[in-house]
């Protein structure tokens, strides 16, 4: 045994001492070494979780500067153009080489690089040498220069100018310049003249103005870049900067099969000044990490239900529609002044509260012409009133289903918008429990962890009602439903467990009840993730609806 | 930016009253004080000869923002005019009048009222921004010469 350990001992000194080597040698190769490692799926992934990284802006434009050098290398133009062929082409190294190919001084042109040429073009020659000068050269001016925006003659102006030769001075260049990145956050810069396509290098745009500007010029290419790669996103979360990769779900067709939940890696929002002094504390220790769907970008966490029917579902709860109906069901129109009202009883005799208009409810024929026949209207149709009945039970019994399943989801909602809340109080009880038994701060912590696990739940449990709501009647949705409940009953207990006063002397089995149920709770959060997730892999979930990206179903 | 804008204009104003293209005027504002107003220019566009718009003389407001030459000036005719390409309320839709579309800082007031000369007798239907004249113009070319012409004639210079 002892042998064997020191063996190996031996060969993990190897190993680094190889590494370090290779490190000093060659970066590049190291960096290819990264990029396997990312490759090896972790262990212990579940079939509801992706891979994914979470990218620093610097991480962004890195890998924009790996791309332009990538083309700088292939096609041999310098590196102000390379990055311009491709903010041209949307950064689509394929089709951009293919292009070029074709065409290079065709590309050149529309990327703003090149003037084109007036005269015969000369197909053998390689443009290449056209543009490997790219600095703000001072143009050749013969007397002395007015700028030709600003009509300034003074003899201490610098004139600028891109390739074309059309010479402003450096304060017009730095306002033109200003005004489109700024107001119109706009990074490609035209040269001033008129109809020239020159657009400005970054060297250039550096030159020209301040660093504030330059600073959003570089996020604006930022933004372009991610714009443009389908495997990249922007945190959607207010004034983040960070940027999530997942290839696994840049694809519009994945979407059908995985809930690609990703967080940035950062937490908290930026601080709010309507938050008192001991809020901001909370605020800061419990803040949230930027957890959101990498395919709809909604800022939570929908899993179990794919993007889809997320969306399906969060359309139908903002629409009004469901109000329309409640009010469809409930109520009619006054024939007079149109007034929405409510029957709640009495007889058929209404005397509209605004307008006093007098009317029959069932036939809504002013009053006057009833006569006597008081209490039962003679010029009910018999056909329309049970046709009207009907329409009028049918949407009265799809509004139940919807507020069924619209309860539970903003049940729980509502439940983790208290989270915060939860999480203070909770924090006074771990103080409490610190102080009224021999437990130490960490032994505590089982609180916190229990928190935080039904806040996860909670999460889960609310977009399981969005999916029931869609999901085909049948087996799957049987079992589908008895899962949640399980979950449901889990949360349930374990939320009360965590109101339960504390006396000292049941600490310790309060304690390992939390402890247990914990785990339990989250086995069969687990458990409803997977299993969805699984079913989405196997096509195994039917619709009552349509939704977008799978096959039409009907009505079950 | 206004650090551009003033100068730029009184050297455009000091181009413009060197030389001109025939026919066309354009002069700052007058204010209520008599002072002038260089942000803001009447001018006055001939139609070209031996077309529809021949012997009219269309009357259009220039307002220029604060950061001109950075951004376009607006052009606005008025009364509105009768053309596919001009809005309801006057203004001029044209490309290089847009800072997002061909708007560049080296253009110049000569070269806006030019094109929008050209713009006159040569509509773009690719842009229509007054559903009357752009209607009347796919569709009966006829009765669209005639209304121009009725317009030429309203607009003739006393």
């Amino acid at each position: 045994m002892s042998s064997d350990y020191e063996y190996s001992d031996e060969e993990i000194d190897d190993v680094f001492d190889d590494d370090e080597m290779d490190y000093q040698d060659d970066n590049g190769d190291d960096g290819m070494d990264m990029d396997d490692f990312k490759v090896v799926p972790k262990t212990t992934r579940k079939a509801y979780e992706l891979e994914y990284d979470s990218l620093a802006q610097a991480a962004i434009e890195k890998l924009m500067e790996q791309d332009v050098e990538h083309i700088h290398g292939i096609l041999g133009v310098d590196s102000g153009a390379a990055g311009l062929l491709l903010r041209h082409m949307s950064w689509n190294k394929e089709r951009l080489i293919e292009k070029y190919m074709d065409n290079a001084n065709k590309m050149l042109v529309a990327a703003g690089a090149i003037q084109p040429e007036p005269e015969v073009t000369r197909p053998s020659r390689r443009p290449t040498r056209k543009v490997t000068k790219r600095s703000p050269s001072p143009p050749k001016t013969a007397g002395p220069f007015v700028c030709s925006i600003c009509f300034d003659d003074s003899s201490d102006l610098t004139p600028l100018a891109l390739d074309c030769g059309h010479a402003a001075c450096s304060g017009c260049w730095e306002a033109y310049i200003t005004s489109k990145v700024r107001d119109e956050a706009e990074h490609t810069c035209r040269c001033m003249a008129e109809g020239c396509g020159l657009v400005a290098p970054d060297s250039f745009v550096r030159a020209a103005v301040d660093d504030e500007i330059y600073a959003r010029f570089q996020e604006l290419l930022v933004r372009h870049f991610v714009g443009c790669t389908p495997h990249l996103k922007f945190c959607p979360y207010p004034s983040c900067t960070n940027t999530v990769s997942c290839p696994a779900a840049a694809s519009k067709v994945s979407l059908s099969t995985v809930v690609p939940t990703v967080s940035c890696g950062a937490r908290g929002l930026a601080s709010d000044p309507s938050l008192s002094q001991s809020q901001e504390l909370v605020r800061q220790a419990t803040g949230k990490e930027h957890k959101f769907c990498f395919g709809c970008m909604i800022d939570s966490d929908h899993r179990p239900v794919v993007c889809a029917v997320a969306a399906l579902w969060l359309k139908k709860c903002r629409d009004d529609s469901e109000t329309a109906n409640w009010i469809k069901s409930n109520t009619k129109e006054c024939p007079k002044c149109q007034s929405t009202i409510e029957k709640n009883g009495g007889c058929n005799h209404m005397t509209c509260k605004k307008c006093k208009h007098e009317f029959c409810w069932v036939c809504m024929g002013p009053w006057s012409e009833h006569g006597t026949a008081w209490y039962s209207c003679n010029r009910y149709d018999e056909k329309g009133g049970v046709d009207a009945r009907d329409t009028q039970s049918k949407s009265r019994a799809s509004l139940e289903r919807y507020l069924h399943y619209y309860n539970r989801w903003a049940n729980h909602e509502q439940s983790a918008k208290l989270a915060l809340d939860m999480f203070a109080k909770t924090e006074k009880k771990m103080e409490e429990m610190q102080i009224t038994s021999t437990l130490t701060w960490i032994e505590v912590q089982f609180m916190k962890k229990a928190v935080e696990e039904l806040d996860k739940c909670r999460t889960t449990l609310k977009w399981t009602y969005a999916m029931a709501y869609y999901l085909a009647k049948g087996n799957q949705k049987d079992l589908y439903e008895d899962n949640q409940r399980d979950l449901e009953r889990a949360v349930e207990d374990l939320s009360e467990l965590l109101e339960s006063p504390i006396e000292p002397e049941n600490i310790p089995s309060l304690r390992q009840k939390v402890t247990d149920k914990t785990v339990y709770v989250q086995k069969r959060n687990q458990i409803v993730l997977e299993d969805t997730a699984d079913g989405f892999l196997e096509g195994r979930w039917q619709w009552n609806a349509t939704v977008d990206g799978f096959d039409e179903v009907g009505e079950a | 930016m206004s650090g551009i804008c003033r100068p730029r204009l009184a050297e455009e104003r000091k181009q413009w009253r060197k030389d001109h293209p025939f026919g066309f005027y354009a002069k700052p504002a007058k204010a209520a004080d008599g002072s002038m107003n260089l942000m803001e220019w009447e001018v006055g566009i001939p139609g070209k000869a031996a077309t529809a718009w021949d012997g009219g003389l269309y009357k259009l407001s220039m307002i220029f923002p604060e950061d001109y030459p950075s951004k376009p000036p607006k052009c606005k005719f008025t009364p509105p005019l009768f053309h596919p390409n001009v809005y309801p309320s006057g203004t001029v839709c044209l490309s290089i009048l847009d800072e997002e579309k061909s708007w560049k800082p080296a253009i110049t007031i000569k070269q806006i009222l030019l094109g929008i000369q050209d713009l006159l007798d040569d509509p773009n239907v690719n842009d229509p921004a007054q559903s009357d004249a752009y209607t009347m113009f796919k569709n009966d070319k006829v009765a669209y010469e005639k209304r121009i012409k009725q317009q030429a004639r309203e607009n003739f210079p006393k």
